[in-house]
């Protein structure tokens, strides 16, 4: 979505374990879900 | 309501309001997210930069990750922070542009609007400013900002491609985008897609 947008040079960090230990962690873990960090620049 | 998104807008608006404004307003409740000072150490935060920071300014910080870990803003940078809760993250931008910089934060939420200007004037922060405002509405002039920040957010947003098109907008050609949000491995039943509660919660 972000190149569809106008942006280009997409970067993808790390995943974080955003939920671990957290009241939402069970449900995170059932569809896998992580805490990202994006980088990218306008076009 | 554009036929092609999955929740009505306006409604997740009331939501995501409702649901921060507890944040705001008593950070310390049992939310199914992480918050303040255990949250910015689990996201790889430079500890001794929130360290300095008052308490007012961590404890409702509720990001999905570290904006601030793949690119470092420069001296004298224009920032704009999408959904700037407290001002958490506007504050760690502050930091890094310096005086010489400035940095708008925008939420649509009063109780995080009133807390982070609160602690901006504490901290005698004059390069930072919080606007009132929408993702999908940035109340920021074309062009303006160097680079655009945001932490959690969009994936509470029902039109992302109107936010990803309004960020393009307020950045300059060339301009940074570098933000954090969750993402799922697995997918989420179409069903689940288009029950409001459950992007919430």
């Amino acid at each position: 979505m972000l190149e569809d947008t106008g942006f280009v040079d997409v970067q993808i960090g790390d995943a974080a374990d955003t939920f671990g230990g957290a009241t939402g962690e069970e449900k995170a873990r059932a569809f896998e879900v992580y805490g990202y960090a994006f980088l990218a620049r306008r076009s | 309501m554009t036929e092609d998104l999955l929740v009505d807008p306006e409604a997740l608006r009331e939501q995501v309001r409702d649901k921060y404004r507890e944040v705001a307003v008593d950070p310390h409740r049992n939310f199914h997210f992480h918050t303040g000072r255990p949250l910015a150490a689990r996201l790889g935060y430079d500890q001794a930069t929130v360290g300095a920071l008052p308490d007012r300014a961590v404890e409702s910080f509720a990001g999905v990750g570290n904006p601030f870990s793949l690119r470092r803003l420069q001296p004298g940078e224009r920032v704009v922070d999408v959904g700037s809760g407290a001002g958490f993250d506007t504050f760690i931008a502050a930091g890094q542009v310096g005086d010489g910089g400035r940095v708008v934060g925008v939420d649509m939420t009063p109780e995080m609007l009133s807390k982070s200007r609160a602690t901006a004037e504490a901290l005698g922060f004059a390069h930072v400013e919080f606007r009132e405002g929408l993702a999908e509405d940035l109340p920021a002039e074309d062009g303006w900002a160097d680079s655009v920040i945001s932490n959690g957010v969009i994936n509470l947003c029902a039109d992302k491609k109107a936010v990803f098109g309004e960020i393009r907008r307020v950045l300059k050609p060339g301009g940074w985008l570098q933000f954090a949000d969750i993402a799922n491995g697995r997918p989420v039943p179409p069903e689940a897609l288009r029950d409001i509660d459950l992007w919430t919660g």
